[in-house]
């Protein structure tokens, strides 16, 4: 069959939004401009509201190219500085979830439900957590861990079989499924309302936890395909240890579709993240946000420009990321 | 058959229960917010003469706390409060605690208490999604509807399908509160169009009018809320159809029945549609929780009465019976999705049907 088999994939290569040189120019431009933001020569500082020039249109006699905000601020500054917020956030989270799943979902591909974990790995688990939470006589998980160690060590208990069941693959499963259940929004409104005022750090931390099951999902599906290939079976005939093959020869494979998946994320991420901000649930209103400048709109109908320009700029910014999701494929 | 479908169900039914619960300890660990935001305020309470001294103060947050529930422990085994001579010390709780309380009143149907008006939260989930159900099921009807005849057309490769196609991508790439803000920009804006209004549907409701007055008004509101989301829902079926159309058409069957002489149209409608629909039906289970999200978005843009206000409300308020009370609503609607789904998958592919 000639065609392709998704439908944004065949408009990809009608070029449509010119060619991807051109949506990584843009993406490079924006990293560029959110490094660069704080020694950029911008004629305003942000922060600093301009009273005089209250909501003008751009270019006019204020000396605002880009026009000022209902409270005085330049759109210009603060576009420069959302592109530093939107850049730092959803890049590093983005990063994360993508670890973190690639790590969770290829384990539970790997091991499935049969992965076998001697019992002294678990001791040595179990008394840290006791000790950590400091449960009933702490010293009984002092004695537990350093049992295990013991037997980690030497690796008498081994030879006598003594080993548990981990169900890791129902585990990642289990806690994708959960996550899934609910739109990501809600879930994200619901968690940043529980985790009280929120601060950029801790966005990033709620963004990467309830992001990470999709890339999980894929390296696991992938993971089941590569474990059975000649290779890995060649591995352990050599006596390769198991979490060696894994690590080493099972994962740079299993790895592949996140390639593709990594810019689309970063577009789901800022779309997100501009979504929260136009509510008025992620960021402290101090921070400068495209979504918080195309909110304050709302408050002054007749400056379009408050509108036109962030959301143009997103615009072509998930584009830019989708055109790179398509190119990938 | 039945058998997988019941175990589907039940494992969603699990994850609904998990998660909730998950969303329930995280946001009552934050307690203290709450309390504080449903005591009156501090300054108020200085000029009244009341709550002066710091022992009236401490009466004052002990009350707030038996009201809202929130005095005995939160979970079966917990840590000492750091007050105590054994902080940091765990022990069993016993069954008397906020999560037992709140687990059986869940059984019992009863989803407890908002915070800040003290009226039963499924009440207010209930008035909440009477107005939102007619607001995302008209959306998704018209999406759906739309997505229909629109690939069906596309499918058929005419001259306008480019353009058409350029546009449903640009579409999907906008988030919808872009959307809707820029539907509010052309269309409810007294610097361009005064079509439709912007707000005020809430006073509306409170307002003496009878049914032949209020059923345009309430339409002339809903006209913006309902196209933004019928927007933000409509590329992605349309586009999944048409490729999945398209692929069929390149099928053999689908070449017998152009060699019968049979109009593409025909060939679409009658051979093709069935077959293509399988993969969006999957997606319809999407679309449900999707547009409940988008409901927060939109609800909040527009100022309507709905669900999700409601949610974002109650997360801006700390208010969070109510907010635990929706995110459990919100799986149950997945688990309604996920039913209808596997039905209409059912009745879509006899393939299913037959297989034991």
């Amino acid at each position: 069959m000639g065609r392709p088999s998704h439908p944004v994939a065949a408009l990809a290569s009608q070029s449509l939004f010119g060619p991807p040189k051109w949506a990584v120019a843009w993406l490079g431009l924006l990293v560029l401009v959110a490094v660069v933001a704080p020694v950029l020569p911008l004629p305003y500082p942000p922060h600093v509201p301009d009273l005089a020039h209250i909501a003008q249109a751009p270019l006019a006699p204020g000396q605002h190219w880009l026009g000022t905000d209902a409270q005085g601020r330049d759109v210009l500054t603060l576009l420069v500085f959302g592109t530093r917020t939107a850049v730092f956030l959803t890049l590093p989270a983005a990063l994360l979830a993508a670890i973190i799943g690639a790590l969770l979902g290829s384990a539970a591909g790997f091991w499935g439900n049969r992965a076998r974990v001697d019992i002294s790995y678990g001791a040595v688990v179990a008394g840290s957590v006791w000790w950590v939470l400091r449960l009933p006589a702490p010293w009984l998980g002092g004695v537990a861990g350093a049992l295990g160690l013991v037997g980690v060590a030497t690796g008498g208990i081994r030879r006598r079989k003594l080993a548990f069941r981990l169900p890791l693959d129902a585990l990642v499963r289990g806690g994708a499924t959960a996550l899934d259940t609910v739109p990501r929004l809600v879930l994200v409104v619901a968690l940043a309302a529980s985790a009280g005022s929120i601060s950029a750090p801790g966005l990033l931390v709620l963004l990467t936890v309830t992001s990470w099951a999709t890339p999980a999902r894929l390296v696991r599906a992938q993971m089941l395909r590569i474990r059975t290939l000649p290779f890995v079976e060649a591995a352990q005939a050599a006596g390769v240890p198991a979490w060696r093959i894994w690590l080493k020869h099972a994962i740079p494979h299993a790895i592949r579709p996140l390639y593709t998946l990594f810019p689309l994320s970063l577009a789901r991420l800022l779309g997100l993240e501009s979504t929260l901000s136009f509510l008025g649930i992620g960021l402290p209103p101090e921070v400068a946000s495209w979504g918080r400048l195309m909110a304050s709109y709302r408050q002054e109908s007749s400056a379009w420009w408050l509108f036109a320009f962030p959301s143009t700029m997103l615009i072509i910014t998930i584009l830019s990321l989708q055109k790179l999701t398509n190119s990938r494929k | 058959m039945g058998r997988l479908f019941l175990w589907r169900l039940l494992r969603t039914a699990l994850a609904v229960w998990a998660l909730a619960s998950g969303v329930f300890l995280l946001s009552h660990l934050e307690g203290d917010t709450a309390v504080e935001l449903a005591q009156p305020d501090l300054a108020e309470l200085r000029t009244t003469g009341r709550a002066s001294t710091l022992a009236a103060r401490q009466t004052l947050d002990l009350a707030t706390r038996h009201r809202l529930g929130l005095d005995i422990p939160l979970f079966y085994v917990g840590t000492h409060r750091p007050t105590s001579a054994t902080a940091g010390q765990w022990h069993w709780n016993g069954l008397p605690n906020q999560y037992h309380r709140w687990l059986v009143g869940l059984l019992q149907g009863e989803f407890g208490t908002s915070y800040r008006t003290g009226e039963s939260v499924g009440s207010r989930l209930l008035q909440a999604l009477l107005f939102t159900l007619p607001l995302t099921g008209t959306a998704a009807t018209l999406a759906v509807l739309l997505a229909l005849v629109l690939a069906q057309r596309l499918a058929a490769r005419p001259g306008w399908h480019r353009p058409v196609r350029g546009a449903l991508v640009a579409l999907q790439a906008l988030p919808l509160f872009v959307i809707a803000l820029g539907l509010l920009l052309f269309f409810a804006n007294p610097a361009m169009l005064v079509w439709f209004p912007s707000y005020g549907l809430d006073q509306a409701v409170d307002a003496e009018m009878g049914v032949g007055e209020q059923l345009p008004f309430y339409l002339w509101h809903m006209t913006l809320p309902v196209a933004a989301l019928t927007l933000s829902a409509l590329p992605e079926l349309t586009l999944q159809l048409t490729a999945a159309l398209e692929q069929e058409l390149g099928a053999g069957y689908a070449t017998t029945a152009r060699a019968k002489g049979l109009a593409e149209r025909a060939v679409i409608r009658h051979h093709a549609l069935r077959n293509a629909l399988l993969p969006s039906l999957a997606q319809l289970a999407e679309l449900l929780p999707a547009l409940v999200a988008g409901a927060v978005v939109v609800e909040v843009a527009f100022a309507l009465p709905g669900m999700g206000r409601l949610l974002a409300e109650a997360a801006a308020a700390r208010d969070f019976p109510v907010l635990v009370g929706g995110v459990l609503l919100i799986g149950a609607a997945r688990l309604l999705a996920l039913l209808l789904t596997d039905l209409l998958s059912l009745w879509a592919d006899p393939r299913i049907r037959w297989q034991r």
